[in-house]
């Protein structure tokens, strides 16, 4: 899973001219996601990992770095895999 | 009555001593300790031998200290320059050598990233969160051994130079267009009144300070003796968070780009009821998609939404306040008429007046209009032309290059630009910077840029380029290289290699029927 938010955010970064992105770094600080790639980045782990993102959950707190994000997703697909009906 | 910005801080400062005059993260400065920071600084400045029109750059995220330091600047006599804290490096040390900055107020994180060999004007650099001192710093505490009571003594006009903001040039280099207290104080002046502000506003200061938007901002709001609420970076990019930092703060007044608020529409959960003290949004810097403005003139119905327009050259120059009525039938929102103490007039290619349904050029007149562009008399001279319209006396009005067409209620209407300036998410950027920065390169023969129309952002910028026989890199490598050299909001979002770049029949690269060209995977 981090393998691909870590191509994804690359991917953006190489756009942006930035060639080395740490899994801590705040990807805000250094301009690597700006306010409309952030969306773009909930919708590609919407399609990716098979989420729903609230707007509410767009919050620093989730997606300041490649960390961050890992542990926001991991949470919410662990947290589907409890919701999920007893078959 | 004030004719340079810094009484208007020293005035309120004499009346609301002990309200909040800004804030940011947290904490936050009052009007008495604004104004005698502000003093201290103007000292400590003249004690560095900062002179009268000497230039002090401003390099730092957003904090109350910045404000302090904008009015501790002209205090001092001086001019302030606010650089881009996202920039890069190369940019900003051209803008330092361009303008012959003189010492700098900045941050432990900012200044480290600057070469100090290219930046030899710089003699002296005050840390804004820093209390400790070296041979290079100056701590910001240090600043309290200078006298806080009153500033300097200066002779100060309303026709001085109060700060230089660089925008986009088409030759490859940002340009410093030069403002006067009285350019500032006009357009101030106006929106006091327009928009009736008073001490108990609180407003938001959302653009950064290198964007003229963020005049409006800082001075109307220490001029009423309100409370600035300065947004953090970090906070601009969440609109949920944005519309926190609305709620909790209770903005009254709001300006920004009509894209940030787009956003707080769509994605920001943002309702009446969580915005009850809201009274006034003004938005400029781009075209606000009519979609988006119907649906946000209908979520917030009891708040009024102005249009306003103009270059940085002249700060607001026209304003439009939205009607709701007509707002279901507008296909596109006037930029409206001319602010007080302001003239526009639009005319055609034989120079002719323009009525109703033609198009014109648009011309501003006044004293909003900026006396040009930093050492550089060529560009001035074709921007700030003497009115030929009134042979009595001299006088300067400014171009503007946007194509303009009055509608029914003789309101303007925008219809585009004259040449290939562009708006990309509320940033006023020149394809001839882009390509310029794309042409730096050594493997590419030839460049251009062109704006794909998007309703998000504006435009994004598409670049299409060929390189010299043998000579091969990825869209990535040139994006690269395009980062040592221009603002991240500037780079080519998509780069498209060609053989060669078709042309006209006058043998130029022929953009119109590239930007026409169907998008490649």
């Amino acid at each position: 899973m981090k393998e691909q938010i870590r191509q994804f955010v690359m991917e953006n970064a190489q756009a942006k001219g930035i060639t080395h992105v740490a899994d801590d770094e705040s990807l805000m600080a250094a301009g690597i996601i700006d306010s409309l790639g952030i969306f773009r980045l909930v919708s590609f782990l919407e399609d990716t990992f098979r989420v729903r993102i609230s707007d509410d959950e767009i919050v620093p707190d989730n997606f300041q770095s490649i960390n961050h994000i890992e542990s926001f997703v991991a949470a919410k697909l662990a947290k589907k895999t409890d919701a999920a009906p007893a078959r | 009555m004030s004719y340079v910005l810094q009484q208007l801080l020293t005035e309120s400062a004499k009346r609301h001593p002990d309200k909040l005059a800004v804030t940011a993260r947290d904490g936050g400065l009052t009007y008495r300790e604004l104004d005698e920071r502000s003093n201290q600084l103007a000292h400590f400045l003249q004690a560095r031998g900062v002179k009268k029109g000497d230039r002090v750059g401003l390099y730092s995220s957003k904090c109350p200290e910045l404000v302090a330091a904008m009015f501790g600047i002209l205090k001092a006599g001086a001019v302030y320059v606010p650089l881009d804290p996202q920039a890069p490096i190369e940019r900003i040390s051209y803008i330092i050598g361009n303008c012959g900055i003189k010492g700098l107020i900045t941050s432990k994180e900012r200044l480290p990233g600057l070469d100090p060999a290219a930046i030899l004007s710089v003699s002296f650099a005050v840390l804004v969160d820093s209390d400790s001192q070296d041979a290079n710093h100056v701590g910001w505490n240090e600043l309290s051994k200078f006298p806080a009571a009153t500033a300097p003594q200066i002779d100060a006009t309303t026709h001085d130079l109060a700060y230089i903001l660089y925008t986009s040039g088409s030759t490859g280099r940002p340009k410093g267009v030069m403002l006067t207290h009285e350019n500032a104080l006009t357009f101030i002046e106006w929106c006091f009144d327009t928009f009736h502000m008073t001490s108990e506003d609180r407003v938001s200061n959302h653009a950064p300070l290198h964007f003229d938007l963020s005049v409006f901002d800082v001075y109307d709001s220490i001029k009423a003796g309100a409370a600035l609420y300065m947004v953090p970076e970090e906070v601009t990019m969440f609109p949920t968070s944005l519309a926190n930092f609305m709620e909790k703060n209770q903005i009254t007044v709001w300006y920004s780009v009509p894209s940030a608020l787009v956003l707080l529409l769509l994605h920001g959960n943002l309702k009446p009821e969580r915005v009850p003290h809201l009274r006034t949004i003004l938005f400029a810097g781009e075209v606000f998609p009519m979609k988006y403005l119907r649906q946000l003139a209908d979520l917030l119905p009891h708040i009024d939404l102005y249009n306003l327009y103009g270059p940085t050259e002249t700060n607001v120059c026209t304003y439009y306040r939205v009607d709701r009525q007509k707002l279901k039938m507008q296909d596109k929102l006037p930029i409206g008429k001319a602010c007080g103490n302001t003239e526009v007039f639009a005319v055609d290619e034989n120079d002719h007046f323009i009525g109703k349904g033609e198009l014109g050029e648009l011309y501003v007149r006044g004293p909003c209009v900026t006396p040009g562009y930093w050492a550089d008399p060529e560009k001035t001279a074709s921007m700030c032309l003497p009115n030929r319209f009134q042979p009595h006396y001299e006088e300067k009005m400014y171009r503007t290059g946007d194509l303009v067409t009055p509608d029914d209620d003789g309101e303007y209407l925008f219809l585009g630009r004259r040449d290939s300036q562009i708006k990309s998410r509320g940033y006023r950027i020149e394809l001839g910077e882009i390509e310029a920065a794309l042409l730096g390169h050594p493997s590419v023969k030839e460049a251009a840029a062109v704006a794909i129309p998007d309703e998000e952002v504006g435009n994004r910028i598409k670049a299409f380029v060929s390189l010299n026989n043998g000579d091969a890199m990825s869209a990535a490598q040139l994006q690269q290289h395009c980062a040592t050299s221009i603002p991240k909001y500037m780079i080519p979002e998509m780069i498209e290699f060609r053989e060669d770049l078709p042309k006209t029949s006058t043998g130029k690269i022929d953009r119109v029927n590239l930007a026409k060209a169907p998008a490649v995977a």
